[in-house]
């Protein structure tokens, strides 16, 4: 008995050692999904994205964290007074690194296409003919991906309502997409449990287009 | 297994952990030794960590002993490692200093002459978009340079002209191959325009001086256009324009893309609602047909290849002064372009780029009974490599090999003469970052001509300091070499390169929607070719001529204090003189205007959908010769140019765009000089015919749709 409580117990390490989601990487995670969570001010984002570098450092085979490095890099360009260009070019480094790993990986390509939705943001009239087509081919492509992935078809319900907003088009596309994805929030929803890492984020951003429709 | 004692196990494991914390504590300090917040400091292969505040202090806990590695890495600056022994309680690390690298996005840049459009660049002069957007542009790249610091518009000649200098003194290259005869060709007083659509370029480097030595055979400037990389999807183009029309196609994936348009151009119709001052038995007309493709190699490499074959001409009567006989001018123009280059990184900080081209131009001109072919050549293969030694110290070196032949033959008599040049040039080009504010720029380029039998090197530098957060002072100097036009060399293939050099200081200020840029300059001219008689029979063909240009020039550019409107402002002063051609003295050529000054203002209406666009160009006239007054060259000046050009962008969908413009809306009678007649009347008088522009106004109305599978909308269908 004594032996094999031993011999579990180390092939027990040897697993969470070998495998890809052991418990130091949930609980590294965890901890700093926590901070992100509570986020104020740029020092404190910044400190969080370099949390996050330093579990991608440790744990080269995630895409996790280079994903909500790149996260962070994209919501500090909207909410603090930085070089906004800078920080969004830094994430789509980050991005890059994050689709090297995990290659087809839906919540990367919605993060590339809301990286240059940032991006048009800041140069609507030089950029936007250019990368809107671009950022609406990503969100479709990461609805292909995965089509339960409630963040991209909220980004894309986004772009059409700004772009049925420029065009005096009727905003019931955008609306049916925003729809669909709170529908899709919900379901994500029923999956979240302690031990969830995987992207949740977006539901206000859904909801603020859902509000324009009635 | 029970699963209760498997977590009991793992608790006691994490519990023997806890007990067992040490503290790291220490400081990261920049190269001035203050403190540095925001770096990461990482245990080497663990979770364990910080960042360093405000103070540049930092703390953790980890529970790792023993000899272990300190890793601090922070973006822009160079990472460092640091090995620690880790004890029990608390372990003071020494403090560490890091070293800011230079990188593009943090140093400073040698602006001196130089203007880049890009979407990428820093400092924002021009952006790719603004060639199709400025108004007196008319979809021409040459026309939004023109409203650029250090060029003149010369309105019946529609070519680029820098500082003093005349058009053949801009040299035009594509992804760093040179072009041949880039311009169409022309006859009469009918302005030219670049055969290339400015939608094939994803942007542009302009140098109005001072350029580097990977650029050669052009006086005056470097223009290098640079051609898109892959395209992003498939989707068709479709104008339709009030001159004519065309289709382009483009079919992309991930890893290539092919893009192949036919256009056909005829102003005739036009030209039969709006009546012209030229009189014209054919309206120029033309057709063309390209390929452009592009695909990715490996990690880094890409490869383009272009090809594009066009066909057109004109036919006109042109007025002789002092008769009311009418001369008529026919032309014919072939030209055919082929260029492929692949660049592509390799190990150890090497970057390699290999290209080949060749241009086609052949001219069927008849003046009355005479019948002139013009014919040619240009081939041109050329390899650099870049090597990165450090993040300071950067060297170019290449290798370039032209083949020219030309020839003219007048048809009826059978007369025939050419020439075939090779040409073989060596580069190099060093920088060094001494810091990130301080680079020096050296270069050297060398060349050698059959025809003219010489060999000859051109030492260029250059220099850039950072003044303060936003603004930069540039200098630069150099020689450059140039071969006189073919038409000269034909006659005489002794005829060597003239010579100029330049002194050229900057000073550029940039933030986040401004734009300043102010340039003084001087260069001269030397070995310039002069002749015996006039331009279209030059006799005793020599290299005598000499002058100089010098002059100011400043730019500014504010897209930000106006909401949706973006604006730009020039002004450029030149002061030139020079012996050239027929001119024994130095005098001030006639493409070359004091005072230059363009305005362009672009304001969108959103509620509109509309963006509107003016723009505005003056000089205060065109130096001619006038032998009614004295016997002197160059006496007389031009009332001032002045063209007020409106345009009216409506985008009704997201595909669709109708785009309006219409030049010089004021209908201004600019006249650009006079041609006399060789002989004086019954009174004495020589008589004279202006040199005025082909209408009062153009008009031009354009419809751009776009047609693509849309995928994403498929997409949504299925969902």
């Amino acid at each position: 008995m004594k032996k094999s409580i031993l011999t579990i117990a180390l092939s027990f390490i040897l697993i969470s050692l070998a495998q890809a989601a052991d418990p130091a990487f949930i609980a590294a995670m965890q901890k700093q999904l926590a901070a992100k969570a509570t986020i104020e001010t740029f020092e404190q984002s910044q400190e969080v994205t370099n949390g996050f570098m330093r579990i991608a450092e440790a744990a080269e085979s995630e895409w996790l964290p280079f994903y909500y490095a790149a996260l962070l890099k994209t919501e500090a360009a909207f909410r603090f007074d930085i070089d906004k260009d800078k920080s969004l070019d830094e994430a789509l480094e980050l991005i890059k690194k994050a689709e090297k790993i995990a290659p087809g990986n839906s919540e990367i390509t919605a993060l590339n296409g809301y990286i240059l939705m940032g991006k048009i943001s800041l140069d609507p009239a030089g950029r936007g003919q250019t990368m809107s087509p671009e950022a609406m081919q990503l969100f479709g492509k990461a609805i292909n991906l995965d089509r339960e992935n409630p963040r991209a078809v909220s980004l894309m319900s986004q772009m059409e309502l700004g772009m049925s907003q420029f065009f005096g088009t009727g905003p019931e596309k955008a609306c049916g997409m925003a729809r669909m994805s709170l529908e899709l929030y919900k379901k994500e929803q029923a999956k979240i449990t302690e031990e969830y890492i995987l992207p949740t984020w977006g539901k206000t951003q859904a909801d603020q287009v859902a509000s324009k429709c009635n | 297994m029970n699963p209760r004692l498997l977590l009991f196990i793992a608790f006691l494991l994490l519990q023997t952990q806890a007990f067992a914390q040490a503290t790291i504590r220490g400081k990261v300090l920049d190269e001035k030794g203050l403190p540095l917040p925001g770096a990461n400091i990482q245990l080497k292969g663990s979770y364990d960590g910080a960042t360093s505040s405000q103070d540049g202090s930092y703390q953790f806990e980890t529970s790792a002993r023993d000899a272990q590695v300190l890793v601090f890495k922070f973006l822009g600056f160079k990472t460092q490692e640091l090995a620690i022994t880790i004890a029990q309680g608390s372990n003071e690390v020494q403090p560490i200093e890091l070293i800011e690298a230079i990188t593009e996005m943090n140093s400073v840049t040698i602006s001196a002459g130089a203007m880049e459009a890009s979407d990428a660049s820093k400092s924002v002069i021009l952006k790719p978009l603004d060639i199709v957007t400025t108004p007196s542009a008319m979809g021409d790249i040459m026309g939004a340079f023109q409203t650029l610091p250090g060029t003149s518009t010369v309105g019946n000649d529609g070519r680029l002209f820098v500082r003093g200098g005349d058009a053949s003194e801009v040299g035009i290259y594509i992804d760093g191959m040179r072009v041949g005869n880039a311009y169409g060709t022309t006859a009469g007083n009918v302005p030219t325009r670049t055969r290339f659509n400015p939608n094939l370029f994803k942007g542009t480097f302009f140098s109005t001086g001072g350029y580097s030595a990977e650029y050669g055979q052009a006086l005056s400037s470097a223009l290098a256009l640079n051609t898109k990389d892959l395209s992003k999807r498939s989707q068709g183009d479709l104008s339709l324009m009030t001159i004519g029309g065309g289709y382009s196609h483009t079919l992309a994936n991930e890893k290539q893309s092919i893009t192949a348009s036919a256009n056909y151009f005829n102003l005739g119709p036009y030209q039969g609602l709006i009546k012209q001052e030229v009189d014209f038995e054919k309206a120029p007309n033309g057709w063309d047909l390209e390929v452009a493709a592009q695909k990715k190699t490996g990690e880094n490499g890409l490869l383009k290849i272009m090809a594009r074959t066009e066909s057109g001409g004109m036919s006109l009567w042109q007025p002789l002064p002092g008769t009311e006989k009418l001369v008529l001018v026919d032309l014919k123009n072939n030209y055919s372009y082929a260029q492929a280059n692949w660049r592509t990184t390799l190990k150890n900080d090497w970057m390699v780029f290999t290209g080949i081209s060749y241009s086609n131009n052949f001219d069927k001109i008849a003046y009355d009974s005479l019948i002139i072919e013009r014919k040619s050549e240009l081939a041109h293969i050329k390899g650099t490599a870049i090597k990165d030694f450090s993040d300071r110290l950067s060297a170019k070196f290449g290798v370039e090999h032209f083949i020219h032949p030309y020839s003219e033959k007048l048809v009826a008599e059978g007369w025939k003469r050419d020439f075939k040049d090779h040409e073989t040039y060596l580069f190099t080009e060093w920088d060094f970052y001494l810091n990130k504010d301080l680079v020096f720029r050296g270069g050297l380029r060398g060349g050698a001509s059959s025809v003219s039998n010489e060999k000859w090197v051109d030492p260029r530098f250059s220099i850039a300091y950072q003044l303060g957060d936003k603004g930069q002072l540039s200098f630069a100097t150099g020689s450059f070499h140039q071969l006189p036009l073919e038409n000269f060399r034909v006659l005489n293939t002794n005829l060597e390169n003239a010579e100029s050099n330049h002194l050229i200081l900057n000073y550029l200020f940039s933030k986040e929607g401004f734009t300043f840029r102010a340039e003084t300059f001087y260069k001269s001219y030397d070995q310039l070719v002069t002749f015996e008689g006039l331009p279209d029979d030059p006799k005793e063909l020599a290299t005598n001529g000499s002058g100089y240009a010098q002059g100011i020039d400043f730019f500014f550019r504010d897209r930000e204090t106006f909401r949706n409107t973006d604006y730009w402002i020039t002004y450029s002063f030149v002061d030139s003189k020079r012996s050239f051609n027929q001119y024994e003295t130095q005098v001030q050529p006639s493409f070359a205007p004091k005072h230059n000054v363009s305005v362009v203002i672009k304001h969108f209406i959103v509620p509109f959908k509309s963006q509107i666009g003016a723009s505005f160009a003056f000089n205060d006239g065109y130096s001619y010769t006038n032998p009614n007054l004295d016997n002197s060259d160059m006496n007389a000046k031009t009332k001032s140019f002045q063209n007020l050009s409106l345009s009216w962008s409506y985008l009704p969908k997201p595909n669709l765009i109708i785009h309006l413009a219409c030049s010089n809306v004021l209908g201004r009678d600019n006249v650009f000089g006079y041609t006399y007649s060789p002989k004086t009347n019954s009174q004495g008088v020589f008589e004279s015919i202006p040199q005025g522009q082909v209408a009062p106004r153009f008009l031009f109305l354009g419809v751009f749709l776009t047609l693509s599978k849309d995928k994403t909308a498929n997409n949504l269908n299925n969902l």
